[in-house]
């Protein structure tokens, strides 16, 4: 590689990510570790190659960077468990989304992957809130009128990014599958709850019947199948428990029918809303069914939710219900860093203080299988040193790393600001860049 | 060419008539607000908050100029002062503190003026939210202003201030018979479109004939539907406007209660009154004849043809009525009405001796307005005609200032003008020739050379890269 062509991929900030391999001390901080060891008052953090090579206190190392973080509070970066993030750029502007789509079949074959831009702006403004891992997922709003075809259950397929914004950002593919039950279901399904759970129930009977006779079905000497052949291979990972099966529901009546599927199939469920979780905790802790929840929500919006409560985090939690926040609905992709803001109001209510902070980082990494979530010798260094606690709202993220690479907090909102910071009259402004 | 104005003309009547109007009713005042008026203009109802202090004398040394009034000056050198082209001549004195540009080997020409552009309304990225350039709701919506839609942040003015444009009118679309108000724009970096608004520049009305209407209207089974439908449309607007004109001519004089202000009407009697010009989309030679005549019943002046592909035809009548034409070099076929197209037409409308001109309605055609020029130049030379730079810049400045009724402050090198000045690398009328500096009231707004002279629109803040700009 010639020294010009060297240039302009570090320009570009093609190298970003392959370019470190600094070691990094963070020293003196308060460490949240979101591990068996808990949170630490004063803990020095040492990373190489990415990774945690140690957590302990007075670490003596010759690194070659050294961050001094006394008085602030280290976590691991905040993982979103649900997002559009590099689907979609100004919500209104149809040409900007990639994350919904029509079409004939039910859906779960539907793979955003293609459209993903990690050069999105929202990667950076949620960057620079501190999250450092976000699972991406296609969905279909059911209230858009006569965009959406009657049989489509499934939004299709998901995969996972790290936040740096390189090209190479996509952490892991077929994480998971998503489906609407509930109320969302029956608008997509003909109008009844029942319809949607008949589709994904059918769907998902056919998945196993194509698995178990693939070669026949695929040669055509099978009977003639209601779901295409595209659809019944992208929940093959479902059905093999490889990949999670997300699924809307709010009522918990809901809820349990689809606890009810998922024991049927033996699929690895996942609940998507649970407004009414807590009303049926104990189910859920019992079947070992996480929820990702929109813990600031406790509007009766819908008659899906009236039960919807600012403690439904805490019930479920102490319940034994793994719990995901998620960013708050109304502020979606966009603002997904404020699940931190939601898991704060959730401590508010009853949540204990470290649970809401796994509820924004390790839970989500464990429910989806995804690297990140705890600071512990070999895990990936994605961390946030905050000026303050990173679950009230007045703190902010001071430093983000990405498996060890420090990160870039500017973001178009911090541009515009330092442009705007003095407004004046005249034209320099367009000369402030 | 011919450069005198009769719009710049008209407008100081205007006015004169309008103040002894005034002081003959100065007695006779109604009300607490003072004196009555004829304001259809409402030049003031959001005024223009532009302003360049140029910071310090800029002296352009030893280049070749392009007057846009018809000369072509070698070796010479151009002081800018105070906003203001001071002087214009050989080896000039620097004064303190100048900025001096070596003009060796460097063309300089007056700031390209389009005529015709929908930068902010339909700003980029095109999506549909941002589609603010045509209010396509009644065949008759002369009571929109363009300027009430202008996005400043839109990128594509810093390009085509590369592109050496300084000052640019935005015009409402073509859905309508009557579009409604345009406006003229400075084109600098502005919060509010006020802060980019030229000081004093009168408004114009955009109007349109031929397929634009009567596709939209006709479409929805409402008139027009045809051309005459079309005619018909602006004949009894215009009739109405004669009325309201007169309402208010009599309640300047007399008295009495006042009139009900309509915004729509107010423009029209604007334009019947002299203070807001037409800038009428209109393709074809017949149409734009109909156009003459329907001017004439009403008493009223078009400044400017738009898209005028088949000017050529009517060439003498665009001279003898004083109308300009403003065209593109090749654009052709995409309608019926674009069809008969020939790129010697603005060649054959200039030597017509009628005010011809370029413009883009383009975000990318008005970033090389130049080489829009030079094709035409070009296709006039092949059509026989002795037509050189020194000539065809004005098609780019001179021409369109006077189509806007800014002629008088604007649009060529000359003592006392608005010191706005593009300083090319060579001939400009070269594909290879690109834009160095651009002056725009004497201030350096864009030098190629340094990337912090060079614009950037808030939208390119972040967008790609969030440390960077767009590119």
């Amino acid at each position: 590689m010639n020294k010009l062509v060297v240039f302009y991929i570090l320009a570009l900030g093609l190298c970003f990510g392959s370019a470190q391999a600094e070691t990094i001390l963070i020293k003196g901080a308060k460490v949240h570790t979101l591990s068996d060891k808990g949170s630490l008052d004063t803990a020095d953090i040492l990373i190489a190659d990415g990774r945690i090579v140690q957590v302990g206190s007075s670490l003596d190392a010759s690194a070659e960077r050294v961050i001094n973080a006394s008085g602030k509070v280290v976590t691991p970066g905040i993982i979103a468990p649900i997002s559009e993030l590099g689907l979609v750029e100004i919500s209104a502007a149809s040409t900007t989304n990639d994350h919904s789509v029509t079409g004939e079949s039910i859906g779960s074959a539907f793979n955003p992957l293609p459209a993903y831009n990690p050069k999105s702006t929202l990667i950076p403004f949620n960057r620079a809130g501190g999250v450092t891992s976000a699972v991406v997922f296609p969905s279909i709003s059911p209230w858009d009128g006569g965009a959406v075809e009657a049989q489509r259950v499934f939004a299709g397929r998901s995969f996972a990014i790290k936040l740096n914004s390189e090209f190479d950002s996509v952490e892991a593919r077929d994480v998971a599958q998503k489906a609407y039950l509930g109320e969302a279901g029956a608008q997509l399904a003909g109008g009844s709850r029942a319809s949607a759970y008949a589709k994904v129930e059918s769907a998902l009977r056919e998945a196993l019947e194509y698995r178990e006779n693939r070669s026949a079905i695929r040669r055509g000497e099978w009977r003639q199948l209601d779901y295409n052949l595209a659809d019944l291979e992208a929940l093959q990972p479902v059905v093999d428990g490889k990949a999670s099966l997300v699924v809307t529901a709010n009522r918990a009546s809901d809820i349990l029918a689809a606890l009810a599927l998922a024991k049927v199939f033996d699929v690895k469920l996942v609940l998507l809303g649970a407004a009414e979780g807590w009303m049926v905790a104990d189910q859920l802790a019992e079947a070992q069914v996480p929820v990702v929840i929109d813990a600031i929500n406790n509007l009766p919006i819908s008659f899906s939710s009236l039960g919807a409560r600012l403690d439904n985090a805490a019930l479920l939690t102490k319940a034994g219900v793994k719990v995901a926040i998620s960013g708050p609905d109304y502020a979606a992709t966009h603002n997904l860093y404020l699940s931190r803001q939601s898991a704060g109001n959730a401590v508010a209510h009853g949540l204990p203080y470290e649970a809401a902070l796994k509820s924004i980082s390790s839970n989500v990494a464990d429910i989806f299988s995804l690297d990140g979530g705890t600071l512990e010798t070999g895990a990936v260094a994605d961390i946030v040193i905050w000026s303050g606690d990173p679950l009230e709202v007045t703190s902010y993220p001071e430093q983000v790393l990405i498996a060890g690479v420090p990160q870039s907090l500017v973001t178009r909102s911090t541009r515009l600001r330092d442009r705007y910071s003095k407004p004046s009259k005249g034209h320099k402004f367009g000369y402030r860049h | 060419m011919q450069l005198y104005s009769r719009v710049f003309g008209r407008s100081i009547a205007v006015v004169l008539f309008t103040s002894v109007l005034l002081s003959a009713c100065g007695e006779k005042k109604s009300g607490e607000h003072g004196q009555r008026s004829l304001d259809f203009a409402r030049l003031d109802a959001f005024p223009s908050t532009y302003a360049i202090n140029q910071s310090r004398p800029v002296l352009i040394q030893g280049a070749t100029l392009l007057t846009g009034t018809g000369a072509q000056v070698e070796k010479a050198d151009l002081l800018l002062e105070d906003g203001k082209i001071t002087q214009i001549g050989k080896v000039l004195k620097a004064p303190k503190g100048v900025l001096i540009i070596d003009g060796e080997g460097k063309w300089v020409t007056p700031g390209i003026i389009d005529v015709h552009s929908h930068l902010g309304d339909y700003p980029v990225p095109s999506i549909e939210s941002s589609q603010d350039g045509n209010e396509m709701t009644s065949p008759n919506t002369a009571q929109v202003w363009a300027e009430h839609s202008v996005w400043t942040q839109d990128p594509q003015f810093p390009l085509a201030l590369a592109g050496g444009v300084t000052t640019l009118q935005v015009l409402p679309g073509s859905a309508n018979l009557f579009g409604g108000r345009s406006v003229t724009l400075k084109n600098v970096p502005g919060r509010s479109v006020q802060d980019m608004k030229f000081p004093g520049a009168p408004y114009g009305l955009k109007m349109a004939c031929g397929e634009n209407p009567k596709r939209v209207y006709g479409g929805k089974g409402t008139s027009p539907a045809t051309r005459m439908g079309n005619v018909a449309g602006y004949r009894s607007a215009w009739i109405e406007a004669s009325h309201y004109k007169k309402k208010w001519e009599d309640y300047v004089e007399n008295g009495g209660e006042e009139p009900k202000r309509d915004l729509g009407l107010e423009t029209l009697a604007g334009v019947l009154n002299g203070d807001i010009l037409v800038h009428n989309h209109c393709y074809r030679g017949e149409e734009m004849a109909v156009m003459l005549d329907i001017a004439d019943e009403f008493d009223f002046h078009i400044s400017t043809f738009h898209h005028a592909v088949e000017a050529y035809k009517v060439a003498d009548l665009l001279a003898e009525h004083n109308v300009c034409a403003a065209m593109w070099a090749d654009w052709w076929g995409f309608k019926h009405e674009a069809f008969d197209m020939t790129e010697a037409n603005i060649a054959i409308v200039d030597q017509a001796r009628a005010c011809a001109m370029i413009h883009s309605d383009s975000g990318v055609g008005v970033q090389h307005l130049n080489q829009e020029v030079a094709k035409a130049m070009a296709a006039g030379q092949r059509a026989g005609f002795d037509i050189q730079p020194k000539d065809a810049v004005a098609w780019m400045t001179l021409n369109p200032a006077r189509a806007l009724g800014i002629d008088g402050q604007t649009g060529s090198l000359e003592m006392g003008k608005m010191a706005d000045v593009v300083v090319w690398s060579g001939n400009p009328f070269s594909v290879y020739t690109q834009v160095e500096q651009v002056f725009i009231d004497g201030e350096l707004m864009y030098d190629h050379a340094d990337a912090k002279r060079q614009p950037r629109s808030d939208f390119e803040l972040g967008i790609l890269n969030a440390e960077g700009e767009r590119l």
